[in-house]
């Protein structure tokens, strides 16, 4: 067969509007990360291997998301576990290799269950022979969640695209991930290409795979609402960067997932454009920190701060990306969040009273996500200067190849934001959402940007006719204290939330979290060592036990046989 | 164009006249309540006149850019919500702009601009400020949600404020239910604590750190900020009043019972910030998530009754 027509044959693959448009951008999210790899990763050694690792995981994206076949799907999908291991390797912190392998064993670990999610659909499909298996495709499924055996299997199918999203339970590997690989890895796959992957499937699971029942749809919800929250408490108490974003990337797919999970039309175009836009800020948030890192050599919170001066582009690309995903309108991540909390109020119109649970949910942990941003902004950016900072003074920002992408992304933030109806929503998200979209507020995205610019020239205007030009610059009014001679006097904000943190019932909740009582990986791991540690009490060396436990075994077989 | 006018006339000069007006009742009241005079009706108007041409002193060594744009950003945002407050009510049957959704983002702008502002400042009073104001913000945001829920839910899940309204014009005003009452009650101190008024006024706390994220701020960049502050004190009770008390009907004598309606909320945050002292911000974390939660989440679940 010629690539033409192995790629025509509906039995292998399928281009419909969902697969084309996230194919377009992870072709997009490639192209960027590989610019800036070039500035990134500049001096490191097997870039070979590097650059090698990053286009296979392009084109084992690119197969998992138009194949329509599901074991060449899973065959992919499998793949993209096996590169993201080997793309953290790359990192250089202490931790790299236990936290590849953390991330290897929940993603590995999630497609054994999708592989099990497969097999029980073809025995549902009826057919019996074992070359059905081989040729299941995901269009011609259609299966009603009315029996057990088809829960289990969407369940399992749902537990690998929520992993590869990074949804809790299965969010542990992203924070690790975030802080020991290379920030262009994290950028790459668990900010980006690992969303757009793992909602794409939970999208195409949801509404073609199976036909979702109202007791499914609620379980969705609360998950993505838990995450939503509990990802961002965590995320407000960091102290180090890369890690503070990665429990962003974590509570960002809750929207995602909200979305999907209300089952209504607009709803999942929320869900679906959430999914676009997290890709497109958070990968903006990583690559400009990172360029903040690079030039700082740490991405320890407390000793960065006042690079606004050192890097005033990197300083508004991470300024607008923050924005965005905080909810702020007129940015891309408002938009999306309006659509999911309609959709949410739609789940409402049919009864029940839980939808005011998950929309409380979702705006307030819209706030905490604000609050967090604050902090980094704070703490990167603004606010008095460290030691580091005065040795970046005077070398500017890094090099081309690493503003240019955020510089990219940062205005794509506020065209989606801007344009949300008329470009993205109206040629990417509306088509590939099944029935007709109806949004019951209103948003008139450009009119309100028009105004606020009005508003802002307007502000300007009094600017001038007061004496803006008369300005002078002064030192810092610190009750009269000189700030350079006091270096205790230095608020780095760090600490900003410890308030939160020490506050009654959370203080609790905190500590446990931070014991790594509630990661998955951890708990699986004290399970399976336990259970190791008490098969290994039986090996003694003692012969005499031994033989009696082989007496016990042959009696017991012989009971069973004889029964 | 019309949005232009809308955003001129309604939103920057009715508001920034109604905000200046009502910060005057404000620090009458005050005065009388501490047995002083007060100032003249046009003294809120001298005080930002007069900053304006005032020199502005810019901390060296913090980013101008932040600095300079911050009160831009948040007195633009006030303007922009004002506006869109003022066309939904004057036009409940033409909803413009945005909906119920976006009033409470816009709503959060103003802080953020006060926050950006204070950390621009490169001063640590600024920082600890600053972190205070978003502090109070997740703190009073959450009891801020469940009670502008309740009309929402009232009126059967809609979102725009036009039709809120309008509901409330045939159903009678959401504070005639007992679930309207209650979500009222606790709009009181989250409006208090969103004008950091006292016993919310942690962020700027002159005697401990002397305004906080406006310390560096002189001049021009002051006068915004106040100007900001005073147009405020007059959107959230307007916000307030149209959620809850069927909004300001203009017609005839109707002005005057409106205008009643915004008097009478600003009057009882004035009575409320003279006769309390200032908590610590872990206080009122404390308050907000407790108690005032305790009472919005009832008050929904009342309007989820029907009651």
């Amino acid at each position: 067969m010629t690539p033409a027509e192995l790629l025509g044959n509906p039995d292998l693959f399928r281009f419909d509007e969902l697969s084309k448009f996230v194919g377009l951008f992870t072709g997009l999210f490639f192209l960027l990360v590989v610019i800036y790899s070039i500035g990134y990763m500049r001096g490191r050694r097997k870039l070979g291997k590097y650059y090698l690792y990053t286009l296979l995981t392009l084109i084992a994206s690119l197969g998992a998301i138009f194949a329509n076949n599901m074991i060449l799907f899973l065959s992919f999908w499998g793949f993209l576990g096996l590169l993201l291991y080997q793309l953290i390797t790359f990192g250089r912190t202490e931790r790299t290799g236990s936290t590849a392998k953390k991330a290897f064993v929940i993603i590995g670990g999630t497609d054994a269950l999708m592989l099990l999610g497969i097999v029980i659909l073809w025995r549902l499909s009826g057919e019996s022979q074992t070359g059905a298996l081989f040729s299941l495709r995901m269009d011609a499924l259609s299966v009603d969640l009315g029996s057990r055996a088809s829960v289990v299997a969407y369940v399992c199918l749902a537990a690998g695209a929520l992993a590869k999203a990074g949804a809790m339970p299965f969010h542990t590997w992203v924070p690790d991930t975030a802080e020991d690989a290379p920030i262009p890895v994290t950028a790459y796959l668990p900010a980006s290409l690992d969303k757009l992957l793992g909602i794409y499937f939970l999208a195409r699971i949801s509404l073609g795979l199976f036909e979702m029942t109202g007791a499914m749809n609620t379980v969705l919800m609360a998950v993505g609402s838990f995450t939503i929250v509990a990802a961002v408490m965590m995320a407000l108490i960091q102290h180090d960067m890369k890690r503070l974003l990665g429990y962003h990337a974590v509570s960002q797919v809750g929207y995602m997932v909200l979305g999907i999970g209300t089952g209504n039309p607009i709803g999942i175009a929320g869900g679906i454009f959430h999914m676009l836009n997290h890709a497109i800020y958070k990968s903006c948030l990583f690559l400009s920190g990172g360029a903040v890192a690079k030039r700082a050599g740490t991405s320890d919170l407390s000793k960065l701060g006042g690079y606004a001066r050192v890097m005033p582009v990197t300083f508004i690309t991470f300024l607008v990306a923050s924005l965005s995903i905080s909810g702020v309108p007129p940015f891309n991540g408002f938009a999306s969040k309006w659509l999911v909390y309609q959709g949410v109020i739609e789940t409402g119109r049919s009864g029940g009273y839980i939808w005011i649970l998950w929309l409380v949910a979702a705006m307030f942990g819209s706030i905490l996500t604000l609050a967090s941003f604050m902090k980094l902004i704070h703490a990167i950016f603004l606010g008095q200067s460290s030691e580091r900072t005065a040795k970046s003074e005077g070398r500017g920002e890094t090099g081309a190849s690493m503003w240019i992408p955020t510089v990219i992304l940062s205005i794509l933030c506020v065209v989606f934001g801007v344009f949300a109806i008329s470009i993205p929503l109206k040629h990417f998200v509306y088509p590939s959402v099944p029935g007709e979209v109806a949004p019951v507020g209103i948003w008139s995205s450009g009119v309100v940007t028009l105004l606020l610019i009005a508003g802002v020239i307007l502000g300007f205007v009094i600017y001038l006719l007061g004496a803006l030009l008369k300005s002078r610059t002064t030192g810092s009014f610190i009750g009269g204290e000189t700030l350079e001679e006091h270096e205790d006097m230095r608020v780095s904000g760090v600490e900003f939330y410890d308030t939160v943190r020490d506050n009654g019932l959370l203080r609790g909740i905190y500590r446990a979290a931070e014991r790594k009582l509630f990661d998955i990986y951890d708990l699986g791991a004290g399970f399976a060592g336990g259970l190791g540690r008490m098969l290994g009490l039986l090996h003694d060396g003692v012969l005499s036990r031994y033989v009696s436990w082989f007496l016990l075994g042959t009696l017991v077989l012989i009971w069973y046989l004889m029964r | 164009m019309i949005y232009l006018l809308y955003l001129l006339v309604y939103g920057f000069l009715a508001t920034a006249a109604l905000g200046l007006f009502l910060s005057w009742v404000d620090r009458k009241v005050t005065a009388r309540v501490q047995y002083r005079v007060g100032p003249p009706l046009l003294q809120p108007l001298y005080d930002v006149v007069k900053l304006m041409g005032k020199e502005n002193l810019i901390p060296a060594g913090a980013s101008r850019l932040a600095f300079v744009s911050a009160p831009l950003i948040g007195f633009s945002s006030v303007v922009v919500v004002s506006a869109l407050l003022w066309s939904n009510n004057l036009n409940p049957s033409q909803s413009f702009m945005g909906d119920w959704i976006v009033v409470i983002y816009l709503l959060t702008i103003p802080s953020i601009s006060i926050i950006m502002g204070g950390f621009a400042s490169k001063n640590p009073l600024a920082s600890l400020g600053a972190s205070r104001e978003m502090k109070l913000l997740i703190a009073y945001e959450l009891p801020f949600i469940l009670a502008a829920l309740v009309p929402v839910i009232n009126s059967g899940g809609s979102l725009r404020l036009g039709e809120i309204l309008t509901w409330q014009a045939e159903a009678g005003a959401t504070a005639t239910n007992l679930s309207g009452i209650i979500a009222l009650l606790v709009m009181i101190p989250t409006i208090q604590a969103k004008l950091a008024l006292v016993p919310f006024d942690i962020p700027e706390a002159e005697t401990e750190i002397v305004e906080g994220p406006m310390v560096e701020y002189s001049g021009t960049g002051l006068a915004l900020f106040k100007l900001m502050k005073n147009m405020l004190l007059f959107v959230i009770p307007f916000f307030a009043t149209i959620l809850f008390l069927d909004g300001i009907t203009f017609q005839g004598i109707h002005i005057l019972w409106g205008a009643l309606k915004i008097v009478v909320l600003v009057a009882l945050v004035t009575v409320i910030r003279n006769t309390n002292p200032r908590v610590r911000i872990d206080q009122a974390l404390r308050f907000f998530w407790g108690p005032v939660t305790l009472l919005a989440v009832a008050a929904v679940v009342l309007a989820y009754l029907g009651l």
